[in-house]
């Protein structure tokens, strides 16, 4: 009986080590691209003609973002009735549901890309590249702001098209503070003035990482990277003052991280009425609505040393997979949604902002777009991008947390873990 | 129990002959489970080996041969590293911690008292709850402005909280000195009720006579506990202690749900498997997800095997 179990066992050794050879002998080395494109690439591509069916692959932040893409998709069904689609919620950790579809080969059709990884997908060639529907269809991709679509760009080749944006910016409660300040110093002036107001936990909720102290390392004229993105730039002059200046506001007392202050967010912070000042994006509008007893607006984040507007965005995009079934009916729906018509529609809901330039603004979120003229990319905008978020952001907390307020071991983590996410390229 | 299954001497040789078949039909039952064991347990870990010397495409499969690399890389990972420290630590003493509380718990509710299907059934209820919801309402309470704070104000107790070194308010999730002994304590007091249990099964395997003995002998209720039931119990300590360091070594959820998927604060809650959990689906980096895997199977074998040699030298039954 003893043999047999090790025969058995040694058959499931060479079954594992054979499944293993098996995709090692037929897999290419690196991502493919062009493998893929649809045959018959160099005629003109007519949507119209195309039949059959799609599935669409979405996370849900909310309801409200599943009726409005709903919206959207009824819209397109009207448009093109050849084509059938179906919506499918993706709960949980969207990415990595995602990228287990990925490796079973069985991605959605059409799917939201998020900034924050799309960099990683493109290099680890889960996505179809756009470029051969782009140019058989004659698509204008001039009207999305270059900042949203660069990020779905890699190499020359478009990977992904923003389905929406939306940029930070200042939220003041126009009770306290009824002029907001437009700039950085104006800005310390007015969160000194409030310092200690009763009812006030603190002037400002802050958020200790870059997905905000970034808008205010630009402002400085600051930045991660080199302009060619070659190299690190957190450690020259402008950014080390501009991180110390940021860790200033917590030093001061100007302002307290959303854990600090007992908040789930820094939003829930302002309609709490916590604090007077946030900072954050479109998202913010209907959140607030939860908290009618504050008055609020959106201003444009104030001007730094750099003298120049600026901020950092968010966004997200439609790609298809290099293993979707249905890349055709797929390229459709998503010239659709990213084009005026479909795009109007998405953005009428109320969740999220156009990519656009061409399509009109929402009611409320005029700030917001405002801002997408001068943004640069919050995410994305290099490969590794996460690490070194979490390195700043570790470092940051660290500093806040014992009271140290020192920028510069925040300034080393974030070389080091840059020049390390450089090198991986 | 062992009385039963002594072979009276006259059935012996008429059990020879169906022992046979008996022996077959065993084998013919055990051997579907064994062969999904072997596919799905075995196969996964040898297949995660596999991957593990690779830098593997989760969609292409493997796309460059790395041998070790993987593992020295991780080895000179400082967030591996913190991971690593950080799961020993919660391991090292959670586990102590839980298995006193769940054995004080268990001689409670072993007593003859009012009320003790209520105290058991109370004790077990949050070994039940969600994960989710519990983590939900511990973030409620150690809240900076939450009830644990305002408690400890109204009793005037700060004074004693400050010269540790804790202000009023203070935030102690999301404190990277603090938050790993919220979750150490969240989890004893959830994980309590089951080693309870565990426990209770145990102390009730123990024979009254024993008890009359001691009894007989003059022993207090104290050297009771110390001399009989405590020494007593060692299958019930190594089964508990195994289920424990298995599990604690294991920690994902509640870290994620009072931290992030970052292991916020500062990696303060960066667990192995968390950091498993990044390498593959954040960094998608799967040949270092593997190792990371494997380095984390040697760690809980090589545990199970160090406390299974502690306990088997002293065990006085075979049960």
């Amino acid at each position: 009986m003893r043999y047999r179990f090790l025969t058995l066992s040694f058959a499931v050794m060479f079954l594992a080590a054979a499944c293993g050879g098996g995709t090692s002998s037929g897999a290419p080395s690196t991502g493919g691209t062009g493998s893929n494109a649809p045959a018959g690439s160099e005629s003109a591509f007519d949507p119209a003609s195309i039949s059959g069916s799609v599935t669409l692959g979405q996370w849900a932040s909310s309801p409200q973002e599943v009726q409005a893409l709903t919206g959207a998709v009824a819209g397109f069904s009207a448009a093109y009735p050849n084509i059938k689609v179906t919506q499918t919620t993706i709960t949980g950790d969207y990415r990595a549901a995602m990228v287990t579809k990925f490796g079973a080969s069985d991605p959605p059709d059409l799917f939201y890309i998020n900034a924050e990884y799309a960099p990683e997908w493109m290099s680890q060639g889960y996505l179809l590249s756009l470029d051969d529907y782009i140019d058989r269809q004659g698509f204008d991709i001039s009207k999305f702001f270059p900042d949203y679509l660069s990020i779905f760009q890699q190499d020359g080749t478009t990977y992904g098209l923003p389905k929406d944006g939306n940029t930070i910016a200042m939220a003041v409660n126009t009770d306290l503070v009824p002029t907001p300040p437009t700039t950085m110093d104006e800005l310390v002036q007015v969160a000194t003035s409030l310092k200690g107001k009763p009812g006030l936990k603190a002037p400002m909720c802050l958020n200790p990482s870059l997905d905000r102290g970034l808008a205010f390392v630009y402002a400085q004229g600051g930045s991660l990277l080199t302009d060619d993105g070659s190299a690190s730039a957190i450690d020259s002059a402008a950014s080390k003052t501009a991180v110390q200046w940021y860790m200033d506001l917590f030093k001061n007392g100007l302002g307290q991280t959303n854990t600090q202050l007992g908040d789930g967010w820094c939003g829930e912070a302002l309609g709490k009425g916590d604090v007077a000042i946030a900072f954050e994006g479109g998202w913010l509008k209907g959140a607030m609505d939860a908290f009618p007893k504050i008055k609020w607006q959106f201003a444009e984040m104030p001007t730094g040393t750099s003298g120049k507007k600026v901020t950092i965005n968010y966004t997200a995009a439609y790609g298809i997979g290099n293993d979707s079934k249905n890349k055709d009916q797929a390229w459709v729906l998503m010239q659709y949604l990213t084009g005026p018509e479909g795009m109007a529609k998405w953005t009428s809901g109320g969740i999220a902002v156009p990519s656009r330039s061409d399509v009109a603004v929402p009611t409320g979120f005029e700030i917001i777009v405002k801002g997408a003229d001068y943004a640069k990319p919050g995410s994305g905008f290099m490969p590794g991008y996460p690490d070194v978020l979490k390195a700043f952001g570790d470092a940051f907390l660290k500093q806040v947390t014992d009271k140290k307020y020192d920028a510069g071991p925040v300034v080393d983590a974030t070389k080091a873990a840059i020049t390390s996410a450089l090198a991986a390229q | 129990m062992t009385a039963a299954s002594t072979p009276r001497p006259g059935k012996v040789a008429a059990r020879r002959v169906g022992a046979r078949q008996e022996a077959l039909a065993g084998y013919a039952l055990v051997a579907v489970p064994m062969l999904l064991f072997l596919v799905l347990n075995i196969g996964s870990i040898l297949y995660a080996a596999f991957i593990s010397v690779w830098r593997w495409n989760i969609r292409t499969g493997p796309q460059q041969f790395l041998g070790l690399d993987n593992y020295v890389k991780a080895l000179n990972d400082p967030i591996f590293q913190s991971a690593v420290t950080n799961t020993v630590y919660y391991t090292v003493i959670w586990v102590p911690l839980t298995m006193a509380l769940g054995l004080f718990l268990a001689v409670i509710v072993n007593q003859k008292i009012r009320g003790k299907t209520f105290f058991r059934g109370a004790f077990y209820f949050p070994s039940i709850a969600s994960s989710a919801a519990i983590s939900t309402i511990w973030i409620f309470i150690l809240n900076p402005f939450g009830l644990f704070n305002e408690v400890r104000g109204a009793l005037g107790l700060n004074p004693l909280f400050s010269l540790l070194g804790y202000d009023a308010n203070q935030d102690w999730l999301g404190d990277y000195h603090t938050a790993m002994n919220g979750v150490i304590i969240l989890n004893a007091w959830t994980t309590s009720g089951t080693f309870m249990i565990f426990y209770l099964a145990s102390l009730q395997a123990i024979p009254h006579e024993v008890y009359e003995a001691a009894a007989i002998d003059g022993a207090g209720a104290w050297d009771t506990f110390r001399r009989v039931t405590f020494p007593l119990l060692r299958p019930g300590h190594f089964f508990v202690a195994t289920v424990g360091i298995i599990g604690g070594l294991q920690l994902f959820d509640q870290a994620v749900q009072i931290g992030n998927v970052d292991g916020a604060p500062a990696n303060s809650l960066m667990t192995l498997v968390l950091y498993l959990y990044n390498a593959a689906f954040k960094r998608v980096q799967y040949g270092y997800a593997a190792a990371i895997g494997v380095v984390l199977f040697v760690i809980i074998f090589s545990a199970t095997l160090i406390q299974r040699r502690i306990f088997e030298g002293r065990e006085p039954t075979t049960a």
